[in-house]
């Protein structure tokens, strides 16, 4: 996520979110309640007039987002960091509220055994839990960092819901 | 009102749109002037179309769905979540501008009922005009842009109490106070539907076949338009409020859809309905009081919208930007004239000058308005050298 990025309420048009580029500029995107996305670029974030507009109707402005956001062609760096891993992912697995497994340890939890996905880590506030252990108890609120093979993730997440 | 000139009409209204909207203006000065020219008035060579029961129809559709559309962007949360804004902005533009509007009209019509709707018709800025403006000059991206668009939200809000009572109100000043609260009472009743019946009305509409979807919202907005008219308001805030009570429903969108192409045919045809009714041969007698208004609506809008902005921690330059974006006036302006025009209660020789008054200060202030707007950046940088940019970033 850029780390700022705001959200404003433009009444009677749409809504516009605005973040400052690394090199300076500015970047605004404004949602038209029609469908239509403008792009403003400043090249200095104070500018007066935008160095330049785009506007795109709906269908353009998915493309596009499709191709920035990587469906068709991944970065070279990306595609690095997916061989490296080979068929592995790492996953981030939010634990639902009403997850059976809250209160209980890793290992009664069985998540290895039973699909072959590793807990590594558990993201909670206010401290993380690196390097997960076996007695680690899953608690409210607690995201599991995860390492297994795409196919195993299915029966992993029914497993983890209670379902 | 025959078939042929409803087709010269239409033809015209479509050509002067086209060639408003190529340099830049906003359709609603085009409709306007389209009226003036083929109404029975001034100039007389041109004078093709009478005002008929047809035209006044016509005129009550477009108005009905013309505040309809504006109801449906009124949703109680967008206002809620820029309250900071709007409050001291709006304030500041209704103080100002009220008062100025109400100098006007007093010079006009002396301490009276005629002289409050001039005020008021003063004060509106044009939503339409400006948004059109902040669209094409490209400033959406600019923070200032978003205390215009509070500041425009304060007066809408505004403007919903004096159009319940625009057509109802004179007379003695305690039937005038007795229609201003039911006005207030019939919205803030609206405004309680929209917030704790929105689940079920959304419900049964959704429930409803898509053929009869159409009809039923139809129903809905003229029945809430008559019960307005009914309780001695206006039916302008009967169909402003049909529109707030479904902006919360989930429908909103597939009404915008469906109205979309009558709102923009009837609407031009207000307007140029609106239009038949300007005498300029008026003019005369009205020319002291447009030059009044407009130098003190330029006075008071570029003025009050500076003082905002600066109260808001905007640079002088985007604080002239905000002021100048408000100087158009539009649709309300016309609406309240219109509204006026149908009150018993005000004489028929100032319902001649409003009118004449209204389309002419409109056609004015939406020109200027516009062409402002379109050059406020660069008479911010004439007015405003800000050394310390120039020097950082040599031209």
């Amino acid at each position: 996520m850029p780390v700022d990025l705001r959200e404003t309420r433009l009444p009677g048009i749409g809504t516009k979110f605005t973040f400052r580029l690394d090199d300076g500029g500015r970047l605004a995107v404004i949602l038209h309640n029609d469908g239509v996305r403008e792009l403003y670029f400043f090249r200095h974030s104070d500018d007066d007039e935008p160095k330049a507009v785009i506007r795109l109707d709906d269908d353009e402005a998915r493309q596009l987002g499709a191709v920035i956001g990587g469906a068709y062609e991944r970065p070279k760096i990306v595609e690095d960091l997916e061989m490296a891993l080979g068929e592995l992912l790492i996953e981030w697995e939010p634990v639902p509220e009403t997850s059976p497994w809250i209160g209980k340890t890793l290992a009664e939890s069985g998540f290895r055994a039973k699909t072959g996905i590793t807990v590594i880590a558990i993201l909670r506030e206010p401290e993380p839990v690196t390097g997960a252990q076996p007695d680690d108890v899953i608690q409210h609120g607690d995201t599991l960092v995860t390492v297994g093979k795409a196919g195993q993730y299915g029966a992993f997440r029914k497993l983890l819901a209670g379902s | 009102m025959t078939l042929a000139q409803l087709s010269i009409t239409v033809a015209l209204l479509a050509g002067l749109g086209l060639v408003a909207s190529r340099v830049g203006l906003s359709a609603i000065p085009a409709y306007l002037l389209a009226g003036l020219l083929l109404g029975p008035h001034e100039p007389e060579a041109l004078s093709i179309v009478r005002p008929s029961e047809v035209t006044d129809f016509v005129a009550e559709i477009g108005l009905i769905f013309l505040l309809f559309f504006l109801g449906l962007e009124f949703t109680l949360g967008r206002i809620a979540r820029s309250r900071g804004h709007v409050f001291f902005g709006g304030a500041i533009d209704v103080a100002v501008n009220g008062a100025l509007g109400l100098l006007v009209g007093v010079a006009a019509f002396g301490l009276s009922f005629a002289a409050f709707i001039l005020a008021a018709a003063i004060y509106v800025s044009s939503s339409a005009v400006t948004v059109k403006g902040l669209i094409d000059f490209r400033r959406l991206a600019d923070d200032e842009t978003d205390l215009v668009l509070a500041i425009l939200v304060a007066e809408d809000i505004v403007i919903a109490v004096v159009l319940g009572f625009a057509s109802g109100g004179g007379g003695g000043t305690a039937h005038t106070l007795a229609i201003v609260a039911k006005a207030i009472g019939f919205i803030a009743a609206a405004l309680a539907i929209s917030k704790w019946l929105s689940g079920p009305i959304d419900r049964l509409l959704d429930w409803l076949p898509r053929e009869i979807f159409l009809l039923a919202a139809f129903a809905f907005l003229v029945g809430s338009a008559a019960l307005a008219q009914e309780l001695g308001l206006s039916e302008a805030v009967g169909a402003l409020m049909a529109g707030v009570v479904l902006s919360g429903t989930s429908i909103r969108e597939e009404i915008e859809e469906r109205f979309f192409s009558f709102r923009d045919v009837f609407a031009a045809l207000f307007f140029f309905v609106f239009g038949l009714s300007i005498d300029v041969g008026k003019a005369g007698s009205v020319a002291w009081l447009l030059a009044l208004a407009v130098v003190l609506s330029l006075v008071g809008k570029i003025g009050g919208g500076y003082v905002s902005g600066l109260l808001g921690g905007y640079s002088r330059r985007q604080s002239l930007n905000v002021g100048v974006a408000l100087v158009a006036h539009g649709e309300f302006t016309i609406i309240l004239a219109q509204l006026v025009s149908g009150n018993p209660r005000i004489s028929d020789a100032t319902q001649v000058k409003i009118a004449a008054f209204a389309g002419l200060y409109v056609l004015i202030t939406a020109t200027l308005g516009v062409a402002l707007m379109k050059e406020s950046k660069a008479i911010g940088r004439w007015l405003f050298v800000d050394w310390r940019r120039d020097a950082r970033r040599p031209a």
